[in-house]
């Protein structure tokens, strides 16, 4: 094992060390020191990730091949070997570095935030508990970066699930909250289901679990021919398949339509874990895992994905604009930027997508533990609608907050005379322009006729190598996208930016709106330390610093392009298509999205709540489905709990009657039949047999004794009388 | 004239083993039942000399009756011994009184 893939795999047992022994002692360490327990092991192995990755940067192509050691045999299932091993690239790598970064945060601000939150079970402090679910969340997450087998990353994600639901459902004594952690754990379950049913897909027919295997061998058959992609179902092929219910894991998890309605219920859990968990890291699992399986997709998957994730970003994006609970409107923000990602995933922006990811790990991170701050000041007052004027007694956090906004609603300067490397921009500015300049390069740029990419300066689609390098089937031209996959979005690259002003403005700016909220305001400083330390990070996870990170470790899919991922060799091509191309399309159109949200939602809410409800009440069938979050939850509790209510009423009207009836009848049935036996057989017959013989045996003794009279005299009367009797005989006979 | 031929003893045995029967069966008192067996000994005695005098011509039914007697003084004195030991058991020698071995 490399001195990296050891720094990794330390890092990852850190916070398990952690789990175990908070599990064990955490109650006798109390108040606050199990919680400084869970933040020293990851802070530990956040140093870890950092020294891992300065290492890394300092391998050439050749030292990081080396650094990769063979994975270790597990088990042998039916002649397929199962292996887990690290799977090092720099996508790991910077991933774990931002999930063990930011969880390290996170933990501070839990220690902050949980003090001066109830504990108490049955009277006795629990405080150890949070910190347990948290380091064992840290280990699971870390376990799912480093993964480099299906079934290893897929045993980390149950492990993720299981933490999610231990930790939405906190105050378990809570009946909405552990509401809340049993939804989102079935709903993920679903999700899940179409994931093991892929990977049986893949065991069937790759046989190998190993990303690298796999996706060899799904070349294989692909020039082959083999079953997978020679045999179909409902008109699409296995392969197609296969790669649709894998992303159902990631629908799952990351809250994707249809299955996104557990994330703004799981806001019910205290606000570190909406921020660690629903956030930054483990809803951004399904795109790790979506980033992870790109080369496992075909087209018709990948479009599958677009699609879902188009669909998921604008109910999202809607929706957030009329919640007033700050939480929630953090949550479908959360829901539309995995949207993003999703998106960008099926246009082939594979960089971008997780560019994008790890700039909303950051950002978002800052918002929810911004917001967890502002709850705590105002008394567990979650509602924008009483907050107002925060900004005066919060500077810290309402200026952290501030840089959240700015960053998700991709604010920046979009200097189309400046080169590249020298625009100026928050995280968010860069990945969503890339985004939905591959879209836009998918949609109008290559089949169209109207490629405005410069003559020099052609992307370089990985199809042309894979030709190369395999004699077969070529691999199908990718299909033209439809313009509403970028239109769409763009759309609701104006939203993004109106509803976080709203929320922001809603709740630092104006005039208080409750006095005895405005009143108890207050920070405190193990709280907004962290939230400083994200807003920097906020700044840095730009352009510069991650996207190289991430466009290293880009995937060479041979039948979907990965087209951002084309520029992995040729940054500088890449660079220029951005630019010229696409991008020149963009700047006018997404550039200043985020001033027209800012000022659209400043004008709305600036003098308070007034014109927004003059506005709900112009628009009010508009407004009451957005309330209703599109009727979702009716319609789930309509369809899907009502028909599960009506199934177990025909099941148990089943079991009653018939199940009960067929039992009852045998059960009537043995009973006659033991009577039958018992009564007339047993007592009857075969007692009536040997009674009669005991009273036969009685009543002949009773007659033959009679003579027995025991006197002598009538003895030998008997005696005499036999003799005359004989003498009678003899004389006359 | 009546002769005495073997008629007459033959009626007189048969006379004297009807009485010691009639004896046997009537008498409740051990020593007349035993008395009774005495008249039925010696009317077959009786009977054994008659036919060894008038039919046999030798003196073998004398010399069995002879054997008889003694038997029957021996068999008088177990009879008396089983008298007194029930006697010492039941204080009376009503042989009715002894009936445990009624059915």
């Amino acid at each position: 094992m490399s001195t990296i893939e050891l720094l990794l795999v330390t890092g990852v047992l850190l916070p398990l060390a952690s789990f175990v022994l908070l599990a064990f002692v955490g109650s006798k360490l109390g108040k606050p020191a199990s919680g400084w327990v869970a933040v020293l092991a990851m802070a530990a192995s956040c140093v870890l990730a950092a020294v891992a990755l300065m290492q890394w940067q300092g391998l050439d192509a050749a030292g990081r091949a080396a650094a990769r050691s063979a994975p270790v045999l597990w088990a042998t299932l039916g002649g397929m070997p199962i292996k887990f091993g690290v799977n090092l690239d720099s996508l790991t790598l910077i991933m774990f570095f931002m999930v063990t970064f930011v969880s390290t945060w996170i933990f501070v601000f839990s220690v902050g935030y949980m003090a001066g939150h109830s504990d108490e079970i049955d009277g006795v402090s629990k405080f150890h508990r949070f910190f347990t679910y948290l380091s064992l969340f840290g280990f699971s997450m870390l376990l799912l970066v480093i993964a480099d087998s299906l079934l290893l990353l897929f045993i980390a994600w149950e492990l993720v699930g299981v933490c999610s639901y231990l930790l939405i459902g906190y105050y378990f004594h809570k009946k909405s909250a552990s509401d809340a952690g049993i939804k989102a754990f079935v709903t993920n379950r679903v999700g899940d289901f179409g994931f093991i049913i892929g990977l049986g897909m893949v065991v069937l027919f790759l046989g190998d679990l190993s990303l690298a295997g796999a996706a060899e061998r799904f070349h294989h058959e692909f020039t082959a021919g083999g079953p997978l992609f020679s045999r179909t179902f409902c008109g699409l092929s296995l392969a197609t398949w296969m790669g649709m219910l894998l992303f159902c894991g990631a629908i799952g998890k990351s809250a994707q339509f249809p299955l996104h309605v557990w994330l703004p219920d799981a806001m019910e859990g205290p606000t570190p874990v909406s921020a660690l968990i629903h956030a930054a890291t483990m809803v951004a699992a399904g795109v790790y895992l979506t980033a992870r399986i790109f080369v496992l997709l075909t087209p018709e998957a990948q479009q599958f994905v677009a699609i879902i994730g188009c669909i998921t970003l604008t109910l999202a994006a809607l929706v957030a604009i009329v919640q007033t609970d700050i939480k929630k409107v953090l949550a479908y923000s959360t829901i539309s930027q995995l949207g993003y990602m999703m998106l960008a995933m099926g246009v082939g922006a594979w960089i971008a997508a997780l560019f994008h990811l790890l700039a909303h790990a950051f950002f978002k991170a800052l918002m929810f533990l911004g917001s967890g701050q502002v709850i705590e000041g105002c008394h567990h007052e979650q509602d924008i609608r009483k907050m107002g004027g925060l900004i005066r007694k919060m500077p810290v956090t309402g200026l952290t907050f501030l840089v959240g906004v700015l960053a998700i609603a991709g604010a920046g300067i979009p200097a189309l005379w400046m080169p590249n490397h020298m625009k100026l921009g928050l995280g968010g500015y860069f990945s969503k322009d890339e985004i939905l300049a591959v879209a836009w390069h998918r949609v109008y740029g290559e089949n169209h006729g109207e490629n405005e990419v410069a003559a020099g300066a052609e992307i370089q689609n990985p199809k042309s190598k894979i030709e190369n390098a395999t004699v077969g089937t070529p691999p199908p031209e990718p299909r033209p996208l439809s313009p509403l996959l970028f239109w769409i979005p763009v759309l609701m690259a104006y939203v993004t930016p109106f509803y976080m002003m709203r929320c922001w403005w809603l709740t630092f700016m104006g005039k208080p709106r409750d006095r005895h909220v405005h009143e108890h305001a207050h920070e405190s400083p193990l709280m907004y330390v962290p939230l400083v330390v994200l807003a920097l990070g906020t700044f840095v996870s730009s352009y510069y610093l991650f996207r190289p990170l991430v466009a290293a470790a880009a995937p060479h899919p041979f039948l979907t392009a990965s087209y951002d991922g084309a520029a992995a060799e040729a940054a500088e091509a890449h660079a220029t298509m951005i630019s010229h191309g696409a991008h020149a399309a963009l700047a006018t159109r997404v550039g200043l999205a985020f001033v027209v949200g800012f000022v659209l939602a400043w004008l709305i809410y600036r003098k308070g709540l007034a014109v927004g409800e003059k506005l709900a009440a112009a628009l009010k069938p508009v407004y009451t489905v957005l309330v209703h979050k599109f009727y979702f939850d009716e319609l789930y509790g309509l369809v899907l709990i009502g028909g599960t209510m009506a199934l177990n009423a025909v099941s148990y009207a089943f079991d009653k009657f018939v199940v009960d009836g067929l039992v009852n009848l045998a059960a009537f049935v043995t009973e006659r039949l033991s009577w039958f036996s018992g009564m007339i057989v047993d007592q009857g017959v075969v007692d009536g047999a040997v009674n009669g013989v005991g009273r036969g045996t009685w009543s002949l003794g009773g007659l033959v004794r009679s003579p027995q009279v025991g006197r002598i005299r009538n003895y030998i009367l008997f005696a005499a009388t036999g003799v005359a009797v004989v003498v009678v005989w003899i004389a006359f006979v | 004239m009546l002769t005495v031929g073997l008629t007459q003893y033959l009626v007189l045995a048969a006379f004297l083993f009807c009485c010691g029967l009639f004896v046997m069966t009537t008498k409740r008192n051990a020593v007349g039942i035993l008395i009774g067996v005495e008249l039925v000994l010696n009317a077959a005695c009786l009977n054994l000399v008659a036919f060894s005098r008038y039919r046999v011509g030798t003196i073998d039914g004398q010399i069995a009756t002879l054997f008889i007697i003694v038997l029957a003084a021996a068999e008088a004195a177990v009879a008396i011994a089983i008298f007194v030991n029930y006697y010492r058991t039941l204080a009376t020698i009503d042989v009715d009184k002894g009936d445990e071995l009624r059915g």
